[in-house]
């Protein structure tokens, strides 16, 4: 939808104030469009919409609207894009394509993209599916127009459903990148996410939605990543961003390096909506991705695999060197959302002397508090903000799906959570099925 | 007649540069300086496992500085307040600094360190580029904040301040690493080093920490000076304690131009003299000499953008691909480049070089006053503000190929640009077509719109065979969101960091000013110019444009 971002505006009367006023203009703009969390970027110059009922037509309804789009700009320089992707969002529900439309929208100039948001509908119904497509043309800080996304809107109903890539392949702008975005838990082991991962250059998911603990889908993510060599981003993990780099700052003082090979305790502290987590059922995977961070980034190997203790922590051992490292997810009170990190405790003992780095993080900081013996050696305050979904889209986009911080924390979690074990069960299942 | 020709810049000895190929074994040390120094060199070789931290793998910086102070000579000046403060308060801001910083801010003016910080907080909130200022991380940053006042050539001054710095070492933990910089007028440098010498505040020894000194151009106003002044420098610093600053390396698109040349394979078989045509290279400004009449008087156009920016950016789009993206290997390529363009004789510089002065005239809507009218210059002022000449460079890779270069002052808009103009297609089959396909054309926009422009020929759609030129538009803007660092940010990161990849070394220097300065001599030799000859606001004087339509080509329209 077209919106005048213009009015109201005084006389400009040099270049110079109308150099500002174009500033002001879009800084307004991109705040307008920041705050609201609609639909429609403030940014969007045209928008056309088409409806089909048939995979045939989609491809044609997308070209008329494009068309549209582009017709409707008032400038006509098309700009190059040099990132764009294909985005297909496995929905599920309408409430779920809803709000991935809203975010994918607020990322669609920086991102331009093809997105595909694939919801059910009615599955015991008559298969076919019912589409809607639209190209945004988005409006650039100098001016400049150009055609950068595209979303179409898929609601497969009955039998349809279960054979999405078959929607998918024909929709794929070819010879981009495809990212699969699954919002909610992802049935990894399904006959579904067989077809539907091979099409994948990226799966994003986001763990710390996820039912439960989190840990059997997290399981299952972390050998399918390992079996599949499947590039994963885990909003989850994306979130620790902030973490980890108060953590590493923890050792940023050259006479605090030593202790990165001496670290004796790991305590994760992680909020609950009922104390003491009574029935485990809290997702703990953003807690958990902090052991297996650290874990793999330090050189620890798993001695004893995570399990639950009758007092609410899950515990674990790792080995370092030498030394055997202790580790605890400790369940916590705290006005935070249940499965949210409190506190990262690290413990490290070098010639007797204990080293205890604790950081913790609000809204828009992240703290770090560091003692060395007893005595106070960093206090500091980083100003971080929280990243929300538009960032962590955009992130997942932007980055390397190969990062091996990331492959290597994930593989982490597989053994943290007794890979061995899953993994022999994974390829007796992969055998029989071959065998079938 | 032939202008003198300054002497070749020395073969390196062992106060030069190093050539940056670090494994291959040192000669053995003759004096102690050199076993000092050879001795240093091993430590560093051998990076202990401790000096890196696993778990800043991944992170926006994989090393992070060291605790350290900044001690800012000239804190008081234009350049401090604009650029250098709001930087820190930015790196600060984002982290990017340890907490064991402290600012020590030298000059001669009476502060305190309170009354420093409120005045400096006003430049922040002036100059910073994110807006408003972060009052907590103001607050924390002012607290790191000292004001030590003291007359250049005051030897007590410089005395007190070497005990300040060793009791913030104990105050405030910064470990002995310090890093001087200079924001003051050039003609202070060699005192201010003299003194730091004097004083020891150069000395690494062992456990005591890092010395670096951060000296910002002009590096001399001709190749002695130069020379005179890399000398008075290196007295006191080894060369690998240098940090020679020009802004425009820390530039986001000056970088890009690295990555965009050898992260690419598509270009590099092209990049030379069988498929280019020409290179120009433009820097013009809109702007006057906006009150610095005085300064602006003892440089000129050739001195303050060709000596460096200008040349700088020639380097590195000519230079060989490097073996690495160490900061030495990245220069010796720039190096070879600015040793190979040949230096101009007074008959070149007579027909190659051209100066120009700006007249009053009209720049974007509104009247601006001649050069000679400005405030502090005077009215028979004969200092060029325009300059453009015809380079070449005598190697494999390019003989034969010109290099255009211009800038100027008073042109009608501030466009930055480095186009690499590709030769003709060698039969042109479609000379019938309604359109006459121009060259392609390779534009990298270092400023505004930073960005990268591909220019080639296109069928118009139709039953006939039109041809039109089209462009491929790569903008900064529309495909990162992300700001960019201001270069000051970019380039004290890296000198806090220990990486000269950006900064000038010392033979650069005078390589670059063996270019120029046979080209000020010429014009001293010759006659008068008949100043000015060009009119605010347009593209400088005729003689600018008739330089390189002689030879059947034409600036870019910018």
């Amino acid at each position: 939808m077209a919106k005048d971002l213009t009015a109201p505006r005084p006389v400009a009367h040099s270049l110079a104030e109308i150099e500002s006023q174009l500033s002001k203009l879009w800084a307004r703009a991109a705040a307008a469009q920041a705050a609201a969390a609609k639909a429609e970027a403030a940014t969007v110059a045209a928008q056309a919409q088409a409806a089909a009922r048939a995979a045939a037509s989609l491809a044609a309804s997308l070209a008329a609207a494009q068309e549209a789009g582009v017709g409707a700009g008032a400038v006509h320089h098309v700009v190059a894009r040099t990132s764009v992707l294909n985005l297909v969002v496995l929905a599920g529900d309408q409430a779920t394509a809803k709000r991935c439309a809203a975010i994918i929208a607020r990322t669609a100039s920086r991102h331009a993209s093809r997105s595909l948001i694939l919801s059910a509908a009615d599955p015991e119904g008559e298969p076919g599916l019912e589409a809607n497509v639209e190209a945004l043309s988005l409006t650039t800080a100098t001016g400049r127009t150009e055609t950068g996304a595209e979303t179409i809107f898929i609601r497969a109903c009955g039998e349809t459903g279960m054979h999405l890539a078959s929607i998918i392949v024909p929709l794929l702008v070819h010879d981009l990148p495809v990212a699969l975005w699954w919002p909610n838990d992802p049935p990894l082991e399904s006959h579904r996410a067989k077809r539907l991962l091979p099409l994948a250059d990226r799966l994003i998911v986001d763990g710390s939605s996820w039912s439960g603990n989190g840990l059997e889908i997290l399981a299952q993510l972390a050998s399918a990543a390992e079996r599949r060599s499947l590039a994963v981003i885990d909003w989850a993990l994306l979130r620790q961003s902030r973490w980890r780099e108060a953590a590493a700052s923890v050792y940023d003082l050259p006479d605090l390096r030593p202790h990165l090979g001496a670290v004796r305790r790991i305590d994760v502290e992680y909020a609950t909506d009922h104390p003491g987590d009574p029935d485990g059922s809290t997702n703990v995977v953003r807690p958990l991705y902090h052991v297996a961070w650290l874990a793999s980034r330090l050189g620890m190997s798993v001695h004893d695999p995570l399990r639950r203790e009758p007092d609410g922590r899950r515990v674990a051992t790792l080995r370092q060197r030498d030394h055997d490292v202790a580790v605890a997810l400790q369940p916590g009170g705290s006005e935070l959302p249940a499965g949210s990190t409190i506190r990262v405790v690290i413990t490290s003992r070098l010639r007797g002397t204990d080293l205890v780095g604790e950081v913790t993080a609000g809204d828009r900081d992240v703290d770090v508090t560091v003692r060395d013996g007893g005595r106070d050696r960093v206090k500091r305050t980083y100003s971080a903000p929280r990243l929300n979904d538009v960032d962590l889209l955009s992130l997942s986009v932007e980055e390397n799906a190969a990062d091996p911080v990331s492959v290597q924390a994930l593989a982490m979690v597989h053994r943290l959570l007794g890979a061995e074990s899953s993994l022999r069960r994974a390829a007796a299942r992969d055998r029989s099925e071959q065998g079938d | 007649m032939t202008a003198p020709r300054p002497p070749k810049p020395p073969s390196r000895g062992p106060r030069a540069t190093s050539p940056g190929r670090a494994p291959a074994a040192p000669p053995p040390a003759r004096t102690a300086r050199e076993l000092r120094e050879a001795t240093v060199a091993a430590r560093r070789r051998a990076r202990p496992e401790t000096d890196t931290n696993p778990l800043r793998q991944g992170l926006r910086l994989e090393r992070v500085p060291d605790p350290c102070a900044f001690v800012l000579f000239g804190a008081t000046g234009d350049l401090a307040h604009r650029k250098v403060v709001p930087a820190l308060y930015q790196l600060w801001r984002t982290n990017l600094l340890p907490a064991e910083f402290s600012l020590v801010a030298v000059a001669r003016r009476p502060y305190t360190d309170k009354s420093f910080a409120a005045e400096v907080k006003a430049s922040v909130e002036k100059y910073s580029r994110v807006q408003p200022v972060d009052e907590e991380a103001w607050a924390e940053l002012a607290k790191r904040i000292t004001y030590v006042q003291l007359d250049f050539g005051d030897d007590d001054g410089f005395d007190r301040l070497g005990d300040r710095l060793d009791e913030l070492d104990k105050e405030r933990g910064t470990a002995g690493n310090r890093l001087f910089y200079l924001a003051t007028q050039p003609s202070q440098v060699t005192e201010i080093v003299r003194q730091m010498g004097r004083v020891g505040l150069d000395h690494e020894l062992r456990g005591s920490g890092w010395r670096r000194v951060v000296v910002e151009k002009p590096f001399g106003r001709d190749f002695e000076s130069a020379r005179h002044l890399n000398h008075e420098v290196q007295k006191v610093f080894r060369e690998s304690q240098v940090y020679r600053i020009d802004h425009y390396l820390g530039k986001e698109t000056v970088r890009n131009l690295l990555v965009f040349r050898f992260g690419n394979g598509i270009f590099e078989p092209v990049w030379n003299r069988s498929f280019v045509d020409h290179v120009q290279i433009t820097v013009a400004e809109s702007l006057g000499v906006e009150g610095r009449g005085a300064f602006y008087e003892e440089t000129g156009a050739s001195r303050d953008i060709l000596q460096n920016h200008l040349l700088q950016l020639m380097a590195l789009v000519a230079m060989e691909p490097p073996t690495s993206f160490s900061a030495d290997a990245l220069r010796d390529q720039k190096l070879q480049v600015l040793r190979a363009i040949t230096t101009p004789d007074y008959e070149s510089v007579r027909g190659n070089i051209v100066r120009g002065q700006y007249g009053g005239g009209w720049v974007q809507g509104e009247p601006a006053p001649g050069y000679r009218e400005e405030p502090e210059v005077d009215p028979e002022s004969e200092t060029e503000t325009y300059v453009a000449g015809k380079f070449t460079i005598d190697d494999w890779r390019w003989s034969g190929v010109p290099f255009y270069l211009r800038a100027g002052k008073r042109l009608p808009k501030r466009a930055t640009e480095i186009s690499i103009q590709f030769k003709e297609v060698p039969l042109r089959l479609f000379r019938d077509s309604t359109g006459d396909p121009a060259p392609n054309v390779l534009a990298m926009r270092i400023q505004p719109d930073e960005g990268i422009m591909l220019r080639f020929a296109a069928k118009v759609p139709g039953l006939g065979l039109d041809v039109r030129t089209v462009n491929m538009d790569f903008a900064y803007e529309t495909s990162f969101v992300v700001d960019s660092p201001d270069a000051y940010e970019t380039l004290i990161l890296d000198a806090l960091l220990g990486d000269a990849s950006l900064f000038t070394r010392a033979d650069e220097v005078e390589a670059a000013w063996a270019v120029v300065t046979p080209i000020i001599n010429a014009w001293a030799e010759m006659p008068a110019p008949n100043f000015p000859d060009y009119a605010a606001g347009s593209w400088g004087p005729e003689e600018g444009d008739a330089l390189i339509e002689r030879e059947g080509r034409r600036w870019r329209r910018i």
